[in-house]
């Protein structure tokens, strides 16, 4: 355009010639342009010809035929495009050479063994299977730990079967604890079980201990075949206590030397030592052995300090007293220890009525009633400083009781004088016991004491009438008896008299008994009709209305028995006809 | 019962055990039987832990054989306590409050005597097991106020100890209705205080007299 002063542009191509080097005088060296095929070349360089997909699909002989072919058609492109330049091909060259040539080789290799003339294909060998001894030992392997699996199984079902049956056996321990627990005290002390076999939770007094020891016997092999009476729990009771004991009460009628007394063992029983005696029989037995040893104590006791008319003699393991003249009573206490038997018979055969079952259990029969007293109200509860007594004895300190207030509330009768009296009472019982009715069917047949046997009919009348007569029999026998008894002696006796009225019934009898110093005579005639008629003979110097005669004059003659005097039988005192009997017989007896 | 308790004094020239059978034949001509034995005895206590300037206070622990469950405690002219006989087993267990004079038990064994409601007890009154006197005590059974039966005491009591009876003792007097209160046994146990006191102080002069 025109107008304005003109500006100066200068235009600059593109550097496009590298700076190979600025000499010293500021001239740049140009590194030379490159020609269309260098470039070409470069560019080729770049390239790689191995990773294109089309070229690898191609088996080997595209391959084979590829190598010569395809540098010409880079060598035409590199024509068409640049002047190509080998040089940056080389290696692309080589490598493509060295493929041809290998297969060519493979080729060669192969179309020779086709021939099969001068190659052969040989098949490698194999790798053999693994030799027999590896096989041996995976097999081992593989079945020791199945094996060890099992046998893990099986310990564990063995430990547990072992611990079933330990717990079995203690199950069976425990089982037996507890049934023992229901019927004894027990408790536990440390790592033991004591049990009480005493009875002083029942009230007794007595001073021994009674403990037991509860012993585990699980020391049983299981293996082995378990004894019949086998049982885990077995029970050690005092050395004391061991085996088995009685009380034997005997009346007898003739006293033993003094000596014997004591050294004999009269222990009659033979007991049945098993050894294997489970727990139950065995604390019963030593119970039982305990209370008798009480029950002996007791009596022995009140035999020394009570002081009675008759005294008794405690000798080792027997009281003798004397209820009546010329009958004895003997309480024995009789121990046996299962080892020893009885050792030798004593002296006296006893025979084994001797014995009075009735009268040992009526000792234990009140020495239970003793041990019930202690524990009755009137003396449980009680403070733990008073004695045991009656609970009014505890006022006895404090109110200051005297001797006589004291003595009023204890009790008066011991266990001795109880048995004294049991027995003389079952001495006279059994005196005077005569017959023996059996009743049967059409009949009564009566067995008298002496033999005689009667038979009545059925009409109650007979039965009646009979026993009428045998009363007044019996009484007349009852006075025998009892005249044995007081001392007095049987002057005459009969069982039918013929003087005197006749009775409907049977007949009368009568005895005379006489005093045992002759002074006093008691005649008894008793029917069953006519009653009981008793006369008594006094002396004559106690006869007021006899006459003093001229020919007896010497004092002496006033001794002798005199005229007889009737007893007013319904207005003597007594119960029955014994009592009254005896208290005649005692009243005629003069005090010494 | 009443009881009244005397002391004898041992007669002239004669030994306490002389004395004694003299009074014992004396009952025995009356007609009296003999009904066993008796005992009384006294054992003294010392209190401690008192202030300084009293006197220390003395209990006095006693035993009669007609009350054999019982024990006595008695302060000189103080209170009294009848207890079980387990008292003497606290007294053991109060040591450290009451200490026992060891030395200082005086004990009076003897006779019974029985004429008919009468019960005559002589006994020879020892201190440490020397004989420092006689003790007599005698018991009326049927009745219990003195007042009503001191005149025939007096009157019995006179038959056999002659001029050393003794008058109405101060216990029966001392009380609240005077003679007509029924007795106590602590009225029997102050009057065996008394005489063991009195015993106490006669010292050596008895003692002398024991062969």
């Amino acid at each position: 355009m025109s107008g304005g002063p003109a500006v100066r542009v200068s235009i600059e191509s593109q550097c496009e010639r590298q700076v190979q080097e600025v000499s010293l005088d500021g001239l740049e060296t140009y590194v030379p342009l490159l020609s269309m095929s260098q470039n070409l070349a470069k560019l080729a360089q770049w390239m790689d010809f191995d990773q294109s997909s089309d070229s690898e699909q191609d088996g080997p002989e595209r391959e084979s035929r590829e190598p010569w072919s395809k540098p010409e058609p880079e060598e035409d492109e590199g024509a068409v495009k640049f002047q190509p330049s080998l040089w940056p091909w080389d290696s692309v060259r080589n490598n493509l050479r060295g493929a041809l040539t290998e297969m060519c080789v493979l080729h060669d290799v192969l179309s020779v063994l086709k021939e099969k003339k001068y190659m052969a294909l040989d098949p490698v060998s194999q790798d053999p299977s693994t030799p027999q001894v590896f096989q041996l030992i995976s097999k081992k392997k593989s079945l020791a730990t199945a094996a060890q699996l099992l046998l893990k199984g099986a310990e564990k079902l063995n430990k547990s079967l072992a611990e079933n049956q330990e717990q079995r056996r203690q199950r069976d321990f425990n089982s037996e604890l507890l049934r023992l627990r229901s019927q004894w005290k027990l408790r536990k002390v440390g790592d033991k079980i004591l049990g009480d076999l005493s009875y002083r939770s029942a009230g007794s007094l007595f001073p021994h201990h009674g403990t037991f020891e509860v012993i585990k016997n699980t020391d049983l092999d299981l293996d082995k075949k378990v004894p019949d009476d086998y049982c885990p729990l077995s029970v050690q009771i005092p050395s004391d206590l061991e085996g088995s004991a009685y009380i034997k009460v005997s009346i007898q009628k003739q006293s033993p030397d003094i000596g014997d007394l004591g050294t004999v063992s009269l222990f009659r029983r033979q007991p049945k030592a098993k050894p294997g005696k489970t727990w139950h029989v065995k604390l019963e037995a030593a119970q039982n052995v305990l209370l008798c040893k009480e029950i002996f104590a007791q009596l022995s006791r009140e035999a020394v300090q009570i002081k009675s008319q008759i005294p008794h003699i405690v000798v080792k393991n027997q009281i003798i007293s004397q209820p009546f003249p010329g009958l004895q009573l003997s309480i024995s206490l009789c121990h046996s220890t299962g080892e020893k038997r009885s050792q030798g018979a004593s002296p006296e055969k006893s025979k084994p009525d001797d014995h009075l079952y009735v009268l040992e259990h009526n000792l234990h029969q009140l020495i239970r009633e003793f041990h019930k007293q202690t524990l009755s109200s009137v003396v449980m509860p009680h403070p733990a400083s008073a004695p045991f007594g009656h609970k009014r004895l505890r006022l006895a300190g404090p109110m200051a009781y005297d001797k006589a207030e004291i003595s009023s509330l204890q009790q008066s009768e011991g266990l001795l004088e109880k048995i004294i009296k049991q027995a003389k009472h079952i001495f006279l019982r059994s005196r005077s016991i005569q017959l023996q009715l059996n009743i049967g069917v059409e009949q009564i047949r009566v067995v008298h004491r002496d033999g005689r046997v009667i038979t009545l009919s059925h009409q109650e009348q007979e039965l009646q009438d009979f026993l009428l007569s045998q009363m007044s029999q019996h009484q007349v026998h009852a006075v025998q008896q009892l005249a044995k008894v007081m001392g007095w002696h049987v002057l005459s006796f009969s069982n039918h008299v013929g003087l005197g009225p006749i009775e409907s019934i049977g007949n009368a009898s009568a005895i005379t008994v006489t005093s045992p110093n002759g002074e006093y005579t008691i005649s008894v005639r008793n029917g069953p009709e006519s009653g009981c008629k008793v006369l008594v003979q006094f002396p004559r110097s106690q006869a007021k209305e006899l006459p003093k005669s001229d020919v007896l004059q010497d004092a002496r003659w006033t001794h002798l028995r005199g005229p007889y005097k009737e007893v007013h039988w319904s207005r003597m005192e007594g119960r029955n006809f014994v009592y009254k009997m005896e208290l005649l017989m005692a009243a005629l007896t003069p005090c010494p | 019962s009443v009881f009244h308790v005397c002391q004898v004094p041992v007669a002239e020239g004669k030994s306490v055990q002389q004395t004694v059978d003299m009074l014992h034949k004396k009952l025995e001509q009356l007609g009296a039987v003999k009904q066993g034995n008796f005992w009384v005895d006294c054992e003294t206590y010392q209190a401690t832990g008192n202030a300084t300037g009293q006197p220390t206070k003395l209990l006095y622990v006693m035993h009669n054989s007609e009350t054999p469950l019982s024990s006595m405690a008695l302060f000189e002219g103080g209170p009294g306590l009848t207890a079980d006989a387990n008292f003497d087993v606290l007294m053991v267990k109060l040591k450290s409050h009451f200490q026992n004079a060891k030395g200082h038990k005086v004990e009076s064994r003897g006779t019974r005597y029985r004429y008919c409601d009468f019960l005559v007890k002589i006994g020879t009154v020892a201190m440490s097991s020397s004989a420092r006197g006689i003790s007599v005590e005698v018991e009326y059974c049927a009745c219990v106020i003195p007042g009503d039966c001191w005149n025939l005491m007096k009157e019995f009591m006179q038959s056999f100890l002659g001029s050393s009876t003794p008058e109405l003792p101060a216990v029966f007097t001392s009380k609240a209705e005077g003679l007509y209160a029924p007795v106590d046994c602590m009225d029997t146990m102050s009057q065996y205080l008394e005489l063991f006191g009195k015993v106490r102080k006669q010292q050596v002069l008895a003692g002398s007299g024991v062969r």
